[in-house]
């Protein structure tokens, strides 16, 4: 008898080794979260770079930017193509998600992947694609003017509406995800009685169906907006021959603005960016939860049943086609062409041009090798023990509901706000300013932590809708039986929801292939990844590398998205 | 004038057939139910004629207008049929006005707007909701939203109005008085309407004539009156009605009556189409048909008496003849125990 009543007071005593596992994952996840921030608000308030002796607190800095036309010149640039990209970004996303979700296009779910790759290839790709397939003397640019016999394509890449109009499509997925996941909640009723009414798809789509998800919509238009905000790679590439900037790359530039390096002018940029974005996020959150409310009121919607087409299948696939020919075709063909041609221009014929020696000197040269490695490294050690942290965090957040969940809930969303180029910088502060860190400076580790604090509430969000998925019942019967918090959930949540973080595993892969701008600052020998690296190349003006390495980043994402396709994983919520 | 014709419609989901040929004519000012078990492929004629399924084989006109034909691979799209659809769950647009939701049928129809406010108007006027035109959906009661469907159907003038099941997302009480409201309206406003309903008591009020479907066939269609009071098939008197069903065999036929014996018991009854002398049948008679007799005579039985239950308006029993289980209606109660029923030869169908 002694036995098994001691065995149930052991269980049933609070045992402290849970709590203090959670206060521990909350501490260090809010000193990676806290400490660069906090290091970039005080780099901002000093007069010089804070390894500089003669520093000063002051705000020096930000009258410095604040006198600069060209930061303003930025700030105006960053709101217009902002502006710009949500206008054509937001209702394009809708009447995609419309035509996929809703209609009996025959064939669309052949499109589904390609519509989504834009938001998986790197935009620095992208951009670059775009300048090697539809710039001055770009394939397509060519081949239009040998076709029609023009001196001129009637388009061009190098100007703020280009910007706006490029950044637009390739932001597309952005809404289309959010559109399509409330467009499913949606009754077809709704739409049937539109069309008996007499409206066509069209009308049903503008009419009934995109306004009844409008609290999705607006979401998505706030998250384009703040996207734009933070986009880098691609005014870097587009912005660049006519000299536009947008904050973030007016940041960039700033680094030697003085001769020396100009972190406190960096820092006070930063804190302006953030003092952008950071509402952004919040009024994100907002939407979202509104979003979710309104999708739980149309819940009980009955069955779906696809919008015959008809004839207006024709416009529909066209829409579609063209979407995915200008923003994944072109820029995509345009660098796999680029990777294997050395010189290019009028006159050249193609079949004669092509050659392996873009490739054979990435092979020759030992940084391009090390970047290809710790990409490769990067996404499958790193990605697996980035989602072993959030789970960690996860589980300090799972079924609980008291300050600290609400804490690490809003401390997910901070690095949110941070654009990745920026966090980049903050890391590296970081590692310069506390010693006992600056020997990891130049290791691959300095990138994955910048990495996976930047990609935090992406992948918390990945996390916490696997735990959902589990039922409350499950772990509330695993406690009837006597089990600690600790024992449900290593034997019983976390079995549970391993498809979902292989999955999320998978994304996180595809998503750290993807990631540039963070590496940015900390590119050094031995932190190299391709997306810094293009970054890097792409100023030194190294266009065959940049489309050699560009093409195996592609070649790298295509890994996964077709792992995850062929796994069927989803690859939206 | 007919205004709707359905000519030999075949229609499949996958290899599932739902529509096995069906052919039906909707003449104007008329009324037509069609009324079936859930399956039976009501719902998917109604909605093959209002545009939303589509057939592979079959003819559909509205008026002289032919929006579907098989054979000539010609298919009209919803929006161009011009048709009135009231949805079963009213389906009306929760971020548009009441007022809104009328006016989009005339809005798309290029109506100017000073038309539309008035027609819009009289419509709601009509429905008795004019007070309501600013509300939205969500601020509306069940009959309330039913009526804006309605509304939103006929404002346009459409020369067939479409309804699935209009009164089931209503309570039991509103429903009864939704169908006598109902069925004013439409002989009121003359309209020529479809109605697939579920329910016989439903389709029996509401209608001129009744179709019923049976997987995805035309069973039986007539006037309620012959639907109900002269079946042709088991299946059409079993569905119409409360009945009492006696297995047994068909030992004669004679100018249309039929002998049908079962252990210690013989009746005569109607003979049906089906009916054969010398095989198995079965006798049907409403339950309300069956009277409690004093004595033996002629088409009488005596089972006995297991249970009454007393239904507020009159009494049902329940009686027991071997293995056939019979109940029967009276006005008062009866004491347990043996008793004699009367089966009125012309009210027992022998199928």
């Amino acid at each position: 008898m002694a036995t098994p009543a001691g065995a149930l007071q052991r269980t049933a005593s609070p045992l402290p080794a849970f709590a203090t596992w959670r206060a521990l994952t909350i501490l260090v996840t809010a000193t990676a979260v806290l400490g660069p921030l906090s290091l970039i608000l005080y780099q901002s308030l000093l007069t010089a770079p804070f390894f500089d002796a003669s520093k000063q607190l002051g705000f020096g800095a930000y009258d410095f930017i604040f006198r600069d036309p060209d930061f303003w010149k930025a700030l105006r640039n960053s709101f217009l193509i902002s502006t710009g990209m949500t206008i054509i970004a937001v209702p394009l996303g809708g009447l995609l998600a419309f035509v996929m979700e809703r209609t009996d296009l025959p064939g669309k779910r052949w499109f589904e992947p390609f519509i989504l790759v834009p938001s998986f290839v790197s935009p620095m790709v992208l951009s670059f694609g775009f300048v090697v397939a539809a710039g001055p003397v770009g394939f397509y640019t060519v081949w239009f003017q040998e076709l029609f016999g023009v001196e001129q394509a009637p388009w061009g890449l190098y100007s703020i509406t280009a910007m706006a109009v490029i950044a637009g499509l390739t932001h597309v997925p952005n809404v289309y995800v959010y559109a399509t996941a409330a467009l499913k909640n949606l009754g077809s009723d709704v739409e049937e009685a539109a069309r008996v009414a007499g409206a066509s798809p069209l009308r049903v789509a503008l009419e009934v169906s995109l306004p009844l998800i409008m609290p999705s919509m607006l979401f998505s238009a706030v998250l384009v907006f703040f996207l734009g905000i933070e986009l880098f790679g691609l005014p870097l590439v587009l912005g660049d021959p006519e000299g536009i900037l947008v904050m973030a790359t007016y940041l960039y530039k700033l680094t030697n603005k003085l001769g020396v390096p100009s972190y406190h002018l960096m820092a006070a940029v930063a804190v302006c960016i953030v003092a952008i974005t950071f509402p952004l996020v919040l009024l994100q959150r907002r939407l979202l939860q509104g979003a979710r409310k309104y999708a739980t009121i149309k819940g009980k919607a009955g069955r779906m049943k696809e919008l015959p087409l008809g004839k207006w299948a024709w416009p529909a696939a066209a829409l579609l086609g063209l979407f995915v020919f200008v923003t994944v075709i072109v820029p995509i063909s345009g660098i796999a062409l680029r990777a294997f041609v050395t010189n290019w221009g009028f006159g050249v014929n193609l079949s004669e041009a092509l050659t392996l020696e873009s490739f054979r000197f990435v092979w020759h040269e030992p940084t391009h090798v090390r970047a290809i490695v710790n990409t490769v490294l990067i996404g499958v050690v790193g990605g697996a023990l980035t989602v072993a942290c959030y789970t960690a965090i996860g589980f300090a957040n799972h079924r609980r509901n008291d300050g600290w969940t609400r804490f690490l809930d809003y401390l997910v969303l901070v690095p949110r706000a941070v654009p990745g180029l920026l966090a980049g910088l903050a890391f590296l502060w970081v590692f310069l300013f506390f010693p006992p860190l600056t020997p990891l400076r130049t290791t691959i580790f300095s990138v994955w932590l910048a990495y996976s604090v930047v990609w935090l509430a992406y992948g918390m969000r990945l996390i916490s809708s696997s735990l959902m998925q589990v039922s409350p019942e499950l772990e509330e019967a695993g406690r009837s039986v006597g089990a600690t918090r600790g024992t449900i959930s290593r034997q019983i949540t976390l079995p549970l929801i391993r498809p979902g973080l292989l999955a999320s595993w998978l994304l996180v892969f595809m998503i750290f292939e993807r990631e540039y701008s963070t590496a940015v600052y900390l590119l050094a020998p031995g932190t190299e990844v391709i997306g810094a690296q293009l970054v890097s190349l792409w100023q030194g003006g190294a266009i065959d590398i940049v489309a050699a390495l560009s093409l195996i980043n592609i070649v790298l994402v295509g890994i996964g998205l077709g792992i995850a396709l062929r796994f069927g994983v989803k690859l939206r919520d | 004038m007919a205004e709707l014709t359905v000519d030999n419609l075949h229609l499949t989901y996958g290899t599932n057939p739902i529509l096995k040929g069906v052919s039906m004519v909707l003449n104007r000012g008329e009324v037509v139910s069609l009324l079936g078990p859930s399956g039976s492929g009501k719902t998917t004629l109604l909605r093959a004629v209002g545009g939303l399924e589509s057939p592979h084989k079959g003819k559909i006109s509205i008026g002289e207008k032919v929006v579907f034909d098989g054979e000539k691979n010609l298919e009209v799209p919803a929006e161009d049929r011009n048709l009135g659809l009231v949805f079963q769950s009213y389906a009306l647009w929760p971020h548009k006005t009441v007022a809104d939701n009328v006016a989009f049928g005339l809005k798309l129809r290029k109506v100017s707007s000073a038309d539309i406010a008035t027609r819009v108007q009289k419509a709601l006027d009509e429905l008795s909701l004019g007070h309501l035109a600013q509300r939205y959906p969500h601020q509306l009661s069940g009959g309330q939203q039913q009526r804006v469907a309605i509304a939103r159907a006929l404002v346009y003038n459409p020369p067939v109005i479409l309804m699935d099941e209009p009164l089931s997302n209503l309570d039991a009480k509103l429903r009864e008085e939704a169908r006598a409201w109902l069925r004013e309206l439409i002989v009121e406003m003359q309209l020529s309407a479809l109605v697939v309903t579920h329910d016989q008591a439903e389709s029996m009020a509401m209608s001129d004539r009744i179709l019923l479907l049976n997987n995805g066939v035309i069973e039986q269609q007539g006037t309620p009156q012959q639907m109900y009071d002269n079946p042709q098939t088991l299946f059409t008197a079993d569905f119409m009605g409360s009945n009492n069903r006696l297995p047994g065999k068909v030992s004669q036929m004679q100018d249309g009556r039929a002998l049908l014996e079962g252990p210690g018991w013989k009746l005569w009854g109607r003979s049906r189409d089906s009916t054969k002398s010398g095989a198995d049948g079965t006798g049907m008679i409403r339950l309300e048909r069956v009277k409690v007799a004093n004595g033996p005579g002629e088409n009488r039985i005596e089972p006995e008496l297991t249970t009454s239950m007393f239904l507020g308006d009159k009494w049902e029993h329940v009686f027991h003849l071997g293995d056939t289980t019979l109940r029967a209606h009276t006005a008062g109660a009866l004491q347990k125990g043996k008793h004699w029923l009367e089966i009125p030869r012309d009210d027992l169908w022998v199928f």
